[in-house]
């Protein structure tokens, strides 16, 4: 088997800030991210991980450098483009949960198929589906002010599947939850990792969970250091 | 449904109290709007009833260079077949002198055929003592005027000596009053069509018609019509253009106004609004993670604003509506109707377009206005409201 192109390829990825000196949040990042791979990016606070996670999830806007997503060049697109990319891409999961409060779990999780034009029906079967998969069947119909936060984050998870992206990016997702739930959310990462074989890139200050990656990406100062 | 519709619909039930405040503030503004758009145009109604329904809505007078029109029955057939016409009346009328004693005034003496005139004008309804009618059926009978009846101090059956200089004077038999309310009361008095040829001292002519219209909006257009048939027609709008002119005016001013309360109303809306786009940051930042665009960002806060001006519009002119048929079933009392012009009830008029030109209006200037916070939330930087919390 001949390499596989990758999914995500970073080339001299900048960030900068300019507030009278030239702050780099990401300096000249340079990585290669293949398709089912799971990642786990740690890194001390301000290190730059949450800045990495914005620019590969077309949050943000590079300073400078290339980023390559499914060998497209993404760094210039418009915002419909860009959105659309997001929205069949990529999947997104927060340290908050970000659930939207006037909706239901199940209207939540079929928000990123609705955005994609997917008829309600087409949607609630699949918003159905994978919420029994993170184990909220009995929870559908509850709003985010009724649920707990282990079970808020698992309906975010839910959403960030809800259209399959090929990129799953979670952002400390067990940043806000006790060890326990934490680790119970983690695993379930992992387990849809392998269960669809989409990309996972993960931040965690956890090194145990970090340890159960394919592989360990580390920030210090904006720079990656080990691969 | 798109989901930007679901998004709207579903923040505006759950910001109940929110909601509750706009929607009532629009309706309120939009239910005086509607409230005195009925009374506007109901007082409007009752002023064209009262003034230019008494009015001759065309007036046709002789050619140029002439002072008479000759083979005027024709000429009357013929402009009763012109669209728009309902009823026409040819009349000879003059100055005349009027003695009853020692008593002597001026006024008009107005020849008509009276079931003509009948048929143009209210005067039977106007007859306080008398009939109308007698004139047809009498020689040397004249009806006139309750002021000039009062100043000459004639009652019905007296006989008045009517004279004027290069006229046959002539002794006419009081059979009616009339009482319109109007300086007319003072200044006109009617004879029969052939009594007023024989005083003037002409052949068979006339030196008027009036017409009266089927609408009299279409006065100047039915007018042009008539020209063609060679004489001179003006519509009323020509002869009496300050009464439009007053109207115009008193509805303009009243409508701006009005328009000034709706968009403050709606103004209302959008500061409601701004506060809720800096209450969803992060639902904002997540929907952009989700896919959401710029333009769907922006949508879903110019729906919400469309949608409350909307709820607004439909509760204010339905509470209008409400309010103005009580405003109509009120009974003035009884003292006051002359001050009124012998109103009983308040004059309400609800028009089915005005209702609509007034949703059709609330609901797009509150999509306009909602466009300032729609654009806030829109150019929110997704970083940071993900961010935020
Ligand atoms: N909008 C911004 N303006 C200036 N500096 C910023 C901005 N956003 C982030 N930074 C800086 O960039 C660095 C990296 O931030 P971040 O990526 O959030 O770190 P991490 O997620 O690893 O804690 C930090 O020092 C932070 O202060
Ligand atoms: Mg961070």
């Amino acid at each position: 088997m001949t390499e596989e192109s990758p999914i995500i390829e970073l080339k001299n990825l900048t960030k900068s800030y300019k507030n009278g000196m030239e702050f780099r949040a990401l300096d000249n990042a340079n990585l290669k991210i293949k398709k089912g791979e799971f990642v786990a990016i740690v890194g001390p606070s301000g290190s730059g991980k949450s800045t990495l996670m914005h620019l590969i999830g077309l949050l943000d806007t590079p300073s400078s450098g290339t980023l390559l997503i499914d060998r497209n060049n993404v760094t210039n697109m418009s915002d419909k483009e860009r959105s659309e990319i997001r929205n069949k891409m990529l999947g997104f999961v927060f340290q908050y949960h970000h659930l939207l409060p006037d909706f239901t779990a199940l209207e939540n999780v079929m928000m990123p198929l609705l955005i994609a034009g997917k008829k309600r029906k087409e949607a609630k079967e699949t918003a159905e589906k994978l919420l029994k998969e993170v184990g909220l069947e009995d929870r559908m119909d509850h709003k985010p002010g009724e649920l707990s936060g282990g079970q808020n984050q698992r309906v975010a998870i839910a959403r960030a599947l809800s259209c399959s992206p090929a990129i799953v990016l979670g952002d400390e997702p067990t940043g806000n939850l006790d060890t326990k739930t934490g680790d119970m959310i983690y695993e379930l990462l992992r387990q849809l990792n392998k269960e669809y074989n989409q990309t996972f890139i993960v931040v965690t200050h956890n090194d145990d969970m970090a340890l159960k990656a394919d592989r360990i990406i580390r920030l210090v100062d904006g720079k990656i250091t080990v691969q | 449904m798109h989901y930007e519709l679901f998004i709207a619909l579903r923040q505006i039930r759950a910001r109940k109290f929110q909601t509750i405040l706009s929607v009532g503030a629009i309706a309120l503004a939009v239910m005086v709007l509607t409230v005195s758009q009925a009374l506007m145009v109901g007082f409007t109604d009752e002023l064209y009833n009262t003034t230019v329904n008494k009015l001759p809505h065309v007036s046709v007078s002789p050619q140029e260079d002439e002072d008479y029109i000759y083979l005027y029955r024709t000429l009357v057939d013929n402009i009763e077949k012109v669209e728009g016409v309902s009823a026409v009346s040819p009349f000879l009328t003059g100055k005349a002198s009027f003695r009853f004693k020692t008593n002597s005034y001026n006024a008009e003496l107005k020849g008509v055929l009276p079931l003509k005139e009948n048929n143009i004008s209210d005067i039977e309804t106007d007859m306080v003592e008398g009939d109308f009618r007698d004139l047809e059926y009498s020689r040397n009978t004249i009806v006139i005027g309750s002021k000039l009846a009062d100043k000459l101090e004639v009652n019905p059956g007296d006989s008045v000596n009517v004279s004027f200089p290069n006229a046959n004077p002539l002794s006419l038999r009081v059979v009616g009053i009339f009482h319109t309310g109007s300086p007319l009361d003072e200044s006109l008095t009617y004879t029969s069509l052939d009594t007023a040829q024989e005083f003037y001292n002409v052949p068979d002519v006339i030196n008027g018609l009036s017409v009266r219209l089927e609408d009299f909006n279409r006065d100047r257009e039915v007018a042009a019509k008539i020209e063609k048939t060679g004489y001179k027609a003006r519509g009323w709008t020509e002869t009496n253009p300050e009464i439009l002119r007053t109207i115009a005016i008193e509805t303009t001013s009243n409508n701006v106004i009005l328009g000034l309360i709706v968009v403050i109303a709606s103004f209302g809306v959008v500061s409601a609004l701004n506060l809720s786009v800096i209450g969803a940051t992060s639902q904002i930042g997540m929907l952009r993670a989700m896919g959401a665009t710029i333009f769907s960002i922006r949508t879903i806060f110019v729906l919400q604003s469309g949608i409350l001006g909307l709820l607004g519009a439909l509760v204010g002119t339905l509470t209008g509506i409400a309010a103005s048929l009580g405003i109509g079933q009120y009974e003035m009392p009884a003292a006051s109707s002359e001050l009124y012009g012998g109103l009983t009830t308040i004059p309400i008029v609800i028009r089915i377009g005005d209702i609509l030109v007034i949703i059709l209006a609330v609901f797009l200037l509150n999509l306009i206005a909602g466009i300032y916070p729609a654009q806030q939330a829109a150019k929110l930087d997704p970083v940071k409201s993900i961010s935020s919390k």
